[in-house]
């Protein structure tokens, strides 16, 4: 979870406080603006991603986006996944053919397993950047494998797409599933990127009010992509909200962003690692890790670590982030992870390493 | 055992706000669960123990490390405190309300009863002094 810039605040209560009306719908003047104002976001998010309009469907978040891909694949086929994948691309692949790709012991992407399964694959579906680790995936190499060998690629970018550039024709990713609450937009909207000729073959797993072009009693006629995915009333304000934050990303800029975070983390780990009561899970190299420090204190549980710094104002996450399956596997309950962006300063991480040095000692 | 310190604690606080009524319930649940010879798995214990230490760090380290190594123990002794300091409360009650002092051994020492020497009571004219003339109700009896 990010924080809102006011200007997406302002976007999102534009909608509330100027033009509150259906979009697509009706015919008067503020259903208009409101039609307007969301052909705007969706070109504006295409636009991010360096996609067609088209080729962008809201969704409620990452895990909505997933699943409308998933749903489209039978039990038979084979699905690839990697071993550090979220609960929301772990789950709704174990009713089809799943197999897993476990990554090397620091935590990186494994090719002699990629090259190993890929085989028969029909579809590749991987985390970009891992929240368990922030380690980034090489997916140009990735993608370029799986397309030699016929398997379309799915990419969950819930944690790159904030973070790093990602041009969806350069990469010649097949579908990319992000959610706008980690990249400065509201909770609650989320989209879907897909090839428009990919995404005709999609089945919509939810109809209903504008999915349709025209209905009988008993049959039903599509709209086109992606209009025949957004079934009923839409978040506007949420898609307004979503798309000011991808032109905010984009006047600071994505390769700008990467690289504080990356100076942060580099202070962190600097810092902290010659400690050797910090587990950290993932690379040591802070290159390697984007903005996240994920780690464990000998001894202590990571919620405990957590609510100290949470009574010294420093405010983490720790669990399993939704990643269980690696937990499970590696024998641990969980990881505190202190997550950088943007807006965090050298000085916070400071206050970070002299605070947490507190609690190593104890 | 934090548990049952925060569940009379919160209890008592929770009878005026609905915040610490919420963390009532989440103590009598840990506290179900540890007398029924379970693990509290709510978290509580966890919650309670690092807020409390983290408070304390930023106060002074020495404490802080001292609360976080000896939690249990200090856990247990603050138990026993309440256990004793419930048990001397309804004694006191009980007292006041036969004898009309929470110490009829010696109600001078009684401060939530009104009773005075009688020398004071002569400057003050109180109406209830302890004295040949005007004995409270437990020493008469």
């Amino acid at each position: 979870m990010s924080l809102k810039p006011q200007q997406v605040i302002d976007a999102m209560n534009s909608y509330y406080l100027e033009f509150p009306a259906c979009a697509g719908r009706s015919m008067h003047s503020l259903a208009n603006k409101a039609t307007e104002a969301v052909n705007q976001s969706r070109k504006d998010i295409a636009k991010f991603f360096n996609a067609k309009e088209q080729e962008i469907i809201f969704t409620r978040n990452t895990t909505e986006a997933l699943n409308l891909v998933a749903n489209s694949f039978s039990k038979e086929d084979k699905i690839l996944t990697s071993d550090k994948e979220h609960n929301s691309n772990l789950l709704p692949w174990q009713s089809k053919q799943h197999a897993i790709l476990f990554s090397n012991e620091d935590n990186t992407f494994n090719f002699e397993e990629l090259n190993k399964k890929i085989k028969g694959t029909k579809l590749l579906s991987i985390v970009h950047t891992s929240n368990l680790d922030g380690v980034t995936n090489p997916i140009k190499e990735i993608i370029k494998i799986a397309h030699e060998n016929e398997t379309l690629v799915l990419i969950d970018a819930a944690q790159s797409a904030p973070h790093t550039e990602i041009n969806v024709k350069k990469l010649d990713i097949d579908f990319l599933a992000c959610s706008g609450h980690k990249m400065l937009g509201p909770s609650g909207i989320g989209c879907l990127y897909g090839k428009e000729d990919l995404l005709k073959e999609l089945k919509p797993f939810l109809l209903g009010g504008e999915t349709v072009i025209d209905s009988t009693y008993n049959s039903y006629q599509l709209e086109k992509v992606p209009n025949r995915f957004e079934a009923g009333l839409q978040n506007y304000s949420g898609i307004i909200g979503f798309a000011a934050a991808t032109n905010y990303l984009r006047k600071i800029g994505l390769n700008n962003i990467e690289e504080h975070n990356i100076k942060l983390n580099k202070i962190l780990s600097e810092n902290l690692l010659p400690n050797k009561k910090i587990k950290l899970i993932g690379p040591k190299d802070y290159k390697q890790r984007s903005g996240i420090f994920s780690f464990n204190i000998e001894n202590k549980d990571p919620h405990e670590i957590a609510l100290m710094l949470n009574s010294m104002n420093i405010y983490i996450r720790s669990g399993a982030h939704c990643v269980h399956s690696w937990f499970n596997k590696n024998n641990l309950k969980g990881s505190a992870r202190a997550s950088l962006y943007f807006y965090n300063t050298e000085e916070e991480c400071k206050q970070f390493i002299e605070n947490l040095n507190k609690i190593l000692k104890i | 055992m934090i548990c049952i310190i925060a569940l009379v604690v919160f209890a008592i606080l929770g009878i005026f706000s609905a915040t610490h009524r919420s963390l009532a319930k989440e103590a009598f649940d840990c506290v179900f669960k540890r007398v029924t010879l379970r693990k509290c798995t709510t978290g509580f214990d966890i919650k309670m123990k690092s807020g409390i230490v983290g408070y304390l760090l930023t106060k002074n380290e020495k404490i802080a490390n001292f609360t976080y190594k000896y939690f249990e123990i200090l856990s247990w002794a603050f138990i026993i405190l309440t256990i004793v300091s419930l048990l001397l409360t309804a004694q006191a009650t009980y007292n006041i309300i036969v004898y009309g002092t929470c110490s009829p051994e010696d109600p001078m020492s009684c401060i939530i009863t009104n009773y005075h020497s009688k020398e004071e009571c002569l400057d003050d004219n109180c109406p209830e002094c302890i004295g040949e003339e005007n004995e409270p109700q437990s020493t008469q009896k």
